[in-house]
């Protein structure tokens, strides 16, 4: 016992000596993390893309489209603002991600089927929003351009009818609208999805916008998997640890002092539950600093408690499979991020293909994740996630045995 | 004492020891000396308890390890020939790890762990990383573990390799030291002098077999009382007996492949006949070569190698 206290203890102080490494592997979950709720996040939390929209053409035309993007009170990550000769000050001084600008001549140009080009100024500062700008204005182009074609007659008579002096004849416009309407029906099943999304949109109805997942939502449900990653990247990186002594005589000197084999690799095991779960707790402590309820602190604590076992215990028997240190990098490298994309980790397991789930189902990631997911999404408790508990507690206490018998066997024959 | 009685291990089809036998008294340093691959690191891993033998037995104070492992490793320090020490962690932390796998702890601990330190030299860098530590000073602290829990037997497996000449010495001070202070010393190496100027008695190892043991004088009067020639090349037995034929105090101790030994009475005439019949090249003979005895010359004369090769 004495000697496994000191065992373990030196394993702690280990981790505790190299914050750098204790660093690395609690910054992969939350760096993807992050990733996934730029990616995927919206409003809530404060994001949004600062687009200023400068009007030199000035008619009807370039004013409804200026209208259009600007006049919406809620767009979800996009803050459109119609602005002056100013605009092009400010996104120099770098107030805004992006600057569109309606050329003097687009009216003109677009209604008479010449080549109309829209200018974007971007934000040299800003890498990505300035580009996520870029490309929904391309998108806007191609529908422009295909309506341009598509209309080519109905344009031209609305180009003339801005051209003349007198008041428009409601009976031309009538008659304009049906033709319109008519060349519509027989595209609407390509054209319509766009459009449709662009009229919502454009309609100024936040509710879209309102119905978009927030940063914190995204972060809730990405964070479980991502942290139950960070837990096999711990027990990765601990279970290591035995075939690095092994190869580096350490185990050998270990086993000259008064520790038996079973002593040693108890130790370890418990050591790599420990540093596990330590790992993992810091990243639930993270996400309650950044709002996200993870349930009831009994449930939490079992759950991780289990999780961490299983994840040692899978480390720990694929170590034992291995020669040496280099392999088993490799081998369990393999493993973890198969299981990651598989279970749950990468894509959140409420939108996981049906036809992975039984694979999933074989991962500690979706045991744990879909118990956390169970927790914070569902509001549940820990009868909800007994039987996530379990099936992490028995595989892992089984794998770690499992682990545990073939290395101390290895290490009677001599393989130390 | 040290008892090792018929002890064998075997790799596969490679039999790494074969039933080797020796003792150990207590408070004397004994040497293990071979050439890499003789065996001398799996025997000291069969003594240490980490390694089971298939056959034989390792009494310490007449307690077999592999009846009673803990008791009897209380009583063994065991220096590796790795360096054995975690990197990342200081030399003092290794040295309080090392401590309490042995019980030591409060007081007790910090005292010891003091004491390993100032004896190896190291207690100016005992908050360093090791990993900031030259090769010389990671095999001193490999030595003070090995001292840490005081033990009546110290078993060293090559504890020099690799090091410069300054941090070899600096080690084979503390050994002696620590032999004076009444701990019995099991000391493997390679190095001829080591064990010459190391050691009151030694065995010599090669391929799993004990050859030879004794102290320094038994052991090179095996290779007579006189210089030893080794004589190479491709010459018959014959050939070679006709060389000497008629030469007094000369005579052969071993012919191998390619290879022959000549023992030569030091003073007499037989050197002086001798060498212009062997170099008149008509023999075969390519190479003479001149020996005093000394471990060297008895590991040639015991295996017709010589124990760098």
């Amino acid at each position: 016992m004495r000697a496994m206290l000191a065992i373990i203890r030196r394993d702690l102080m280990r981790w505790r000596r190299n914050p750098g490494r204790l660093a690395l592997l609690l910054a992969l979950p939350l760096v993807l993390a992050g990733v996934f709720a730029l990616a995927f996040g919206s409003g809530g939390s404060g994001l949004s893309v600062r687009v200023l929209v400068l009007d030199e053409d000035d008619t009807p035309l370039s004013n409804l489209l200026a209208g259009a993007l600007g006049s919406q009170e809620d767009t979800g990550p996009l803050d459109v603002e119609i602005v002056g000769d100013e605009g092009r000050a400010m996104i120099e001084n770098g107030e805004a991600s992006a600057l569109v600008v309606i050329p003097e001549g687009f009216t003109d140009a677009f209604l008479a089927g010449r080549p109309a080009a829209l200018r974007l100024l971007k934000n040299p500062s800003q890498r990505f929003l300035p580009q996520a700008v870029e490309e929904a204005l391309r998108a806007g182009a191609v529908v422009l351009s295909q309506a341009s074609r598509t209309l080519r007659d109905e344009l031209d008579q609305f180009h003339e009818m801005l051209q003349a002096d007198a008041k428009p004849d409601p009976l031309v416009i009538g008659a304009m609208s049906t033709r319109i309407a008519e060349k519509l029906e027989t595209v609407a099943d390509y054209v319509f999805p766009p459009v449709i999304e662009l009229e919502v949109a454009s309609a100024g109805d936040g509710e879209s916008a309102d119905d978009g997942p927030t940063m914190q939502a995204v972060l809730a449900l990405m964070l479980p998997g991502l942290a139950v990653l960070s837990l096999l990247f711990f027990a990765q990186s601990a279970t290591r640890d035995v075939m690095e002594e092994r190869d580096r005589g350490l185990t050998r000197h270990l086993l000259t002092a008064p520790v038996s084999v079973g002593e040693y690799l108890l130790a370890k095991c418990v050591a790599v539950v420990i540093v596990s779960a330590l790992g993992f707790g810091l990243l639930i402590a993270l996400g309650v600093l950044a709002g996200i309820d993870w349930g009831p602190p009994v449930a939490v604590l079992a759950l991780l408690l289990a999780a961490a076992t299983a994840a040692s215990g899978l480390l720990l028997l694929l170590v034992s499979l291995t020669g040496s240190e280099m392999s088993a990098n490799a081998l369990t490298t393999i493993v973890v991020m198969v299981s990651a994309m598989v279970g749950g980790s990468f894509v959140p397991l409420p939108v996981l293909p049906a036809f992975l789930l039984p694979v999933s189902r074989l991962t500690v990631n979706y045991w744990a994740t879909h118990g956390f997911l169970t927790l914070i999404r569902d509001g549940g408790g820990l009868a909800d996630v007994t039987t996530e508990i379990a099936v992490l507690s028995t595989a892992g206490l089984a794998m770690l045995a499992l682990g545990a018998w073939r290395l101390a066997r290895r290490i009677r024959r001599g393989d130390v | 004492m040290l008892t090792v009685q018929g002890l064998t291990r075997c790799f596969g089809q490679v039999r790494a020891v074969d039933g080797i036998s020796f003792e150990v008294r207590d408070g004397e340093i004994f040497g293990l000396l071979g050439p890499n691959g003789a065996g001398k690191t799996t025997t000291i891993s069969m003594i240490s308890g980490v390694l089971a033998p298939d056959a034989g037995q390792v009494l310490v104070d007449g307690v077999d390890i592999w009846e009673r492992p803990k008791q009897v490793k209380r009583m063994l320090g065991v220096v590796p020939q790795e360096v054995a020490v975690y990197e990342d962690l200081t030399g003092r932390d290794n040295l309080v790890f090392w401590a309490s796998l042995y019980g030591l702890k409060g007081a007790d601990r910090r005292r010891a762990i003091d004491e390993a330190l100032e004896r190896v030299g190291l207690a100016d860098r005992a908050d360093d990383r090791v990993r900031d530590y030259s090769g010389g000073m990671k095999r001193r602290l490999n030595l003070s573990m090995g001292l840490i829990h005081a033990p009546k037997f110290l078993l060293l497996d090559e504890p020099t390799v690799g090091i410069d000449p300054q941090a070899r010495l600096a080690i084979l001070d503390v050994v002696r030291e620590v032999a004076r202070g009444g701990t019995t010393v099991l000391y493997t190496t390679h190095y001829m002098d080591e064990a010459e100027k190391l050691c009151d008695r030694m065995a010599i190892i090669d391929r799993g077999e004990i050859l030879a043991s004794g102290t320094l004088d038994e052991l090179t009067r095996l290779a007579g009382e006189g210089d030893v020639l080794r004589v190479s090349g491709s010459f018959g037995a014959e050939d070679l007996r006709g060389k000497i034929a008629g030469i007094d105090g000369v005579e052969i101790s071993r012919i191998g492949d390619g290879f022959a030994l000549l023992s030569v009475v030091p003073e007499g005439p037989g050197l002086a006949q001798l060498l212009p019949r062997l170099l008149d090249g008509e023999a075969g003979i390519d190479d003479v070569s001149i020996q005093r005895s000394n471990l060297e010359s008895v590991f040639i004369a015991l295996t017709g190698r010589a124990l760098r090769d």
